[in-house]
């Protein structure tokens, strides 16, 4: 076996660790009396996933309150075997945990579960997503730059979000249940699943303010629009409760819509 | 031009680990610590907090880069684009040392995220070393290299850790992280003599430090870094220090980190022992 049959037999090992996977990691491996190669290979399999879970137990800490840290590294074993780590950063690790958590049989009743599980990851990606002003060139134009758009123009304006901004809908009030399970949260400590769904947008404001928003269907509607590129004129077209005038610029104020491009009629 | 008040040449004295729980209490108190090390993997991303405190510290101290990604015993390709990103970084932070570990943590694209054995053998010292010449070139700057703790050894091996290491720093001209509590732990792991491994490193090629603490299980020691420095890393690190001269030190802690004062104690021992030596 040479040096790469035999990293690739260690992994097998390590992430699947049937009988015959292990004996083929351990080809050629000492072991002791006190410690055979099989201890051994269990050593590292307890490091490995001992560190990926306590990364992931970083990312999601809601998660893992709300299940146990024992059904938590369960899971988290499942998860590896099924997605592994395409990164040398293990905080790019997590992205499919939900969707598999959706798919975890013994998760099934826990139905919030794969939501609460999403919306930490969107923290945790707007928590490092890029800082427009570290951007050396801005995918867009500043807003301050739309007074100097010329009104036959002003059809083809596409607005965009703040880079770290995501929009997420849920059957179950999952802003609530990640709430009072932070740590800091003083009040009411039950949630009701019966107060229904919610949209929520997850993003980073310019000064570091991490925010989880709440937004009505209206609003929902009218960030997807502009998440998906749409044209003004086609946004100017669709029905709102509250004319565009009204709805826009707040998010302009606040940072969440951050530029914009002129895009093709 | 770099900006920085301290330019990233020298360093000397034991530094600290730095660790997102005491960012505060560094910008508060702005404390009396040589150096920092970061670990580069935790400022790699696009933007974030992270690399703006990173750089908030690099204005007060200088800074070492250590990393665990560069994966250099892996048979995969080198992954560029990690390179080009520590690039990046070390372009930005003008870290005094760039290191990683003889390990490997990645095969076939997928990452343990763990620093797994080698064998020491012919193949395996060409291997390496032609990827630490590789990412040498790559980021147009010498790494430091450090020795791993291990759990694992091979019936190919044929060659000493040590015999590795010295053939490492020949063939590719890098430098060398000691890390006194892998050795540690790997002596009593694979019952060898640590003085005895001493003896077999290049003492021209020692550049830094490590001292962290193990944990002591049934039949082995963990490398954990989530303990105190035990009494013979302790004793085994004089007998470094005699030998190498006074290595700028770091205390690496990084589960169950302390308060940022026990942290600080921890590493005011290790200054101790450097003054005798310096």
């Amino acid at each position: 076996m040479n040096l790469k049959e035999w990293q690739e037999a260690f992994y097998k090992g390590i992430f699947d660790p049937t009988q015959e996977n292990i004996q083929h990691a351990c080809h050629g491996v000492n072991g002791t009396e006190n410690l055979s190669s099989e201890d051994r290979l269990g050593i590292y399999r307890g490091s490995i996933l001992g560190g990926i879970t306590s990364g992931l137990t970083g990312i999601f800490p809601v998660c893992e309150k709300l299940v146990g840290e024992q059904y938590f590294t369960q899971m988290v074993s499942g998860y590896l075997k099924q997605y592994p780590s395409g990164s040398p950063d293990l905080g790019n690790y997590g992205e499919h945990l939900p969707a598999y958590i959706s798919e975890f049989e013994p998760a099934k009743e826990l139905v919030y579960l794969p939501d609460v599980a999403q919306l930490e990851w969107l923290w945790h990606t707007a928590f490092n997503a890029t800082d427009i002003n570290e951007l050396s060139s801005l995918p867009f134009r500043p807003v301050s730059e739309l007074a100097a758009i010329q009104p036959e123009d002003q059809a083809l304006i596409q607005f965009c979000l703040n880079p770290s901004a995501s929009l997420m809908q849920s059957n179950f009030p999952v802003h609530q249940i990640w709430g009072v399970n932070q740590e800091d949260f003083e009040g009411e400590q039950t949630v009701n699943l019966d107060d229904g769904g919610v949209n929520l947008i997850v993003w980073r404001s310019q000064d570091f303010g991490m925010r989880i928003d709440v937004l009505n269907d209206d609003e929902l509607k009218f960030l997807t629009a502009i998440q998906k590129g749409k044209l003004f004129a086609d946004i100017a077209g669709m029905t709102f409760s509250l004319p565009i005038s009204e709805l826009l610029p707040p998010y302009i104020q606040m940072g969440l819509i951050a530029g914009f491009n002129l895009g093709k009629q | 031009m770099s900006s920085y008040k301290f330019k990233g040449h020298e360093i000397q004295g034991a530094g600290l680990g730095l660790r997102s729980s005491h960012y505060q209490e560094i910008f508060d108190t702005k404390p009396d610590v040589p150096w920092f090390e970061l670990l580069s993997d935790n400022y790699m991303s696009d933007g974030g907090l992270p690399i703006i405190r990173a750089e908030k510290i690099r204005e007060d101290y200088p800074v070492t880069l250590h990393g665990v990604g560069m994966s250099l015993g892996s048979t995969d390709p080198l992954n560029t684009d990690y390179l080009s990103k520590l690039k990046a970084l070390t372009d930005r932070i003008e870290p005094t040392y760039v290191s990683d570990h003889i390990a490997w943590v990645s095969v076939g694209g997928k990452y343990t995220h763990d620093l797994l054995p080698l064998p020491y053998t012919e193949e395996t010292l060409h291997h390496i070393s032609d990827r630490i010449s590789q990412v040498q070139e790559f980021l147009g700057r010498k790494i430091l290299v450090e020795n791993p703790s291990s759990y694992m050894t091979f019936d190919s091996t044929d060659m000493t850790e040590a015999e590795f290491i010295k053939g490492i720093t020949q063939r590719t001209d890098c430098d060398l992280l000691l890390d006194i509590n892998n050795i540690y732990v790997s002596a009593v792991n694979h019952d060898f003599d640590p003085y005895e491994y001493l003896k077999g490193i290049p003492s021209d090629r020692v550049k830094e430090i490590h001292l962290a603490g193990y944990e002591k299980m049934d039949n082995y020691l963990f490398d954990t870094h989530g303990y105190q420095v035990h009494p013979p890393v302790w004793d085994l690190y004089r007998a470094a220090l005699k030998q190498f001269g006074a290595i700028p030190t770091l205390i690496e802690w990084d589960t169950d980190v302390p308060s940022f004062t026990t942290l600080r104690q921890e590493a005011k021992k290790a200054e101790q022992q450097l003054k005798a030596f310096s």
